[in-house]
């Protein structure tokens, strides 16, 4: 039996994204004019558009409340400290079409999934390799999509990390963030493939495939503390790109407070037994 | 085409037959002339046409509307769904009105228009509502009146009764008694009152003490959850955050929406476009511009001073006010701007009811939990009797 393969779907500028016709990919749009060009006439691969730098324009996000098309937005985030409260105008583009608002691990970071929560917006916080003051963010963030109970929509990656400590194969951070050059390939305004989070000129290590599977295959040959971290299937060296020597004692605590709200979940679950799905399938009165 | 919906508070005319107190609404005799009603028409459908929106809700007020007259209803709506049919768009039209001047002539158009229902307004006790001539308790005797003759023809009638002081004087049973058992409603919504309009006297005794009122909402709230709530009455907005505590699709009052300025507009019967009714009766400085005089109104709406602040607020409040940090910020994001003007003088500060609305909320999730639980409970019943009678289970 074969295993189907996907082709993986190009991150390009809006320009570059003419040509890509069926191929499956995302167009990155920066001005109000690419926005409405990919709302109004969208090329059949099209997945969907990452927005950026565009919250402080207000007739962009009236545009986008048009329901010509229902294309997929990612909104993403420059400076969340100061962008946070912009969030408000995607309320009515909310109602025609799915959005996702990106954020970097940054001053403002918590700031921006509260009112993202509020609004009912799924998030991606894009961690990097985050400083000291950066995670203090993440973990005030992780806190508040752990156990604010008016929290709905998923806040990645804490949520797949979530699952995949619950069992549920959700793949690693360079997946779930969409940096994996095997499933995501990410172009520079040149048409040059890009690995995340670099911008030197060698990007020879993405041509072939499997640069996950090689860059966490080099860091433990070098050595680094992926080789005994308990939590390297998640992470397959994810903070240890683009800088190896990043040390991970802060982003290790993230995956043990993950970690653990895993575990009481997975007790939870355990203690719902087999008598408990027999009890719930049998027939019951409506109850108000 | 687009889910969302545009909804306009039209006031066909500011004239009123009755003369409450606390009134906020500059009464004038103008009424909205058929003759208007099409261009009033063209002007909406324009507007949606070119926000994709399909449908656009009609909610009739005044003033009273009833003044109009069924007649000119009938006519009004015939130029309007026509018109809005031609354009593959809909309205879906709306009648509050205070009651006094209801008779069965109007049954037709209120069936044919309004989909048989209508809301009206009382307070309990009533002591502001008055009639011209007999004051608060006349005009009691004759709504009561209208009310049953209303419910008799079939029609559907929901309250809004706005509190005051001599309601949690009385206390929450009592006025909850007033509401189901002496009127037989089965569907009120209670309002917290604001001194809007121009600063005067009576209407400056309007505003209530947080925590009294806090406390009768509270009361309210348990009463309805022991002996309504199972029963299918229906209590706004206690309903509503019931809804959205136990995980439902929720339809929260106006005052909570995300932000109000992408939702709806009023206009009057001249034509000015405003916020709410509240901006368009009361609040010049605040007009957005004239619908008659404008031929665009997606233009003045996109372009007015005053629009931009309303469009701003929630995005201020969150900036500079501790909305941010409140875990109830999604079912409210400040509340409500007019209630917030009128106390304060400006927009940009979160609603002076907050504490109220805090401990609604709470209580509101509180009592949503114990829904859950009982839903649960017949669950966790059978898995105790399992477990009781299972000898391999350890207890």
């Amino acid at each position: 039996m074969s295993e189907e393969v996907h082709p993986p779907i190009s991150i390009l500028p809006s320009a570059l994204a003419e040509t890509q016709g069926d191929r499956p990919f995302v167009a990155i749009v920066r001005s109000r004019q690419e926005l409405c060009r990919w709302l109004s006439n969208p090329l059949p691969g099209l997945r969907w558009l990452q927005v950026e730098g565009m919250l402080g324009d207000p007739e962009a996000w009236r545009e986008a409340a048009h329901g010509d098309s229902n294309i997929p937005l990612d909104v993403v985030l420059s400076d969340p400290a100061l962008e946070f409260s912009h969030l408000y105008r995607l309320v009515d583009a909310c109602a025609v079409r799915p959005i996702r608002v990106t954020i970097p691990a940054a001053p403002g970071l918590t700031k921006a999934i509260r009112l993202a929560a509020a609004l009912q917006l799924p998030v991606r916080v894009l961690p990097g390799q985050p400083s000291a003051a950066a995670l203090e963010e993440l973990q005030d963030a992780l806190q508040f999509y752990l156990h604010e109970k008016t929290v709905d929509a998923p806040v990645e990656f804490f949520h797949s990390v979530l699952a995949n400590m619950c069992d549920c194969d959700t793949g690693s951070l360079w997946t779930i963030l969409e940096e994996d050059p095997d499933a995501f390939r990410h172009y520079d305004a040149d048409g040059r493939a890009r690995v995340p989070r670099t911008s030197g000129p060698d990007q020879s290590e993405i041509t072939s495939n499997g640069f996950v599977r090689n860059h966490l295959s080099h860091l433990v040959a070098q050595g680094a503390e992926c080789a005994t971290c308990p939590w390297q299937r998640p992470c397959s060296g994810y903070f240890k790109w683009p800088d190896p020597a990043y040390s991970c004692e802060g982003v290790k605590q993230l995956f043990f407070n993950i970690q653990t709200a895993g575990n009481e979940i997975r007790q939870d679950v355990a203690s719902f037994t087999e008598a408990d799905k027999e009890i719930l399938s049998e027939p019951r009165e409506a109850t108000p | 085409m687009s889910e969302r919906v545009f909804s306009v508070i039209l006031l066909p005319t500011s004239d009123c037959n009755v003369a409450c107190d606390y009134c906020f609404e500059h009464k004038e005799p103008h009424r909205l002339s058929l003759v208007l009603v099409p261009l009033l028409t063209r002007r909406l459908l324009d507007h949606i046409e070119n926000e994709n929106i399909e449908e656009c809700e009609i909610y009739w007020q005044g003033g009273e509307v009833m003044i109009m007259g069924p007649a000119w209803f009938e006519d009004a709506r015939k130029i309007m769904d026509r018109a809005a049919a031609e354009r593959g768009r809909r309205f879906v039209h709306y009648l509050q009105t205070n009651l006094i001047g209801y008779s069965p002539a109007w049954n037709r158009v209120i069936r044919g228009m309004f989909n048989n229902s209508l809301g009206t307004s009382m307070d309990y006790p009533n002591i502001h509502r008055k009639l011209f001539k007999g004051g608060a308790a006349a005009y009691t005797e004759l709504w009561s009146r209208k009310l049953h003759e209303a419910q008799a023809a079939g029609i559907a009638v929901g309250v809004i009764a706005v509190l005051h002081k001599g309601s949690l004087e009385v206390g929450p049973e009592r006025f909850y008694r007033y509401f189901t058992s002496e009127l037989g409603l089965s569907n009120f919504q209670v309002n917290t009152p604001f001194p809007g309009g121009p600063a005067h006297e009576v209407e400056g005794g309007f505003q209530l003490e947080s925590i009294e009122l806090a406390e009768f909402m509270v009361g309210l709230f348990d009463i309805w959850i022991a002996e309504g709530y199972s029963s299918g009455v229906s209590v706004a907005p206690f309903d509503a955050l019931i809804d959205h505590f136990t995980g439902e699709q929720a339809r929260l009052p106006c005052i909570w929406k995300e932000n109000c300025s992408n939702q709806f507009i009023s206009v009057d019967a001249k034509g000015t476009v405003a916020q709410c009714d509240c901006w368009v009766t009361s609040y010049p400085e605040y007009f957005f511009g004239n619908m008659f005089q404008e031929p665009d109104l997606t233009g003045m709406l996109k372009t007015s001073r005053a629009r931009r602040e309303f469009v701003e607020r929630p995005k201020r409040l969150v900036e500079d006010e501790d909305c941010l940090s409140c875990r109830y910020l999604s079912i409210c994001h400040g509340g409500c701007p007019v209630r917030t003007y009128s106390a304060l003088g400006t927009m940009m500060a979160k609603d002076p009811y907050c504490e109220v609305y805090k401990t609604v909320f709470a209580c509101a999730e509180a009592h949503a939990g114990e829904i859950l639980r009982a839903r649960a409970a017949p669950i966790i019943s059978l898995r105790e009797r399992h477990t009781v009678g299972d000898p391999c289970v350890v207890t």
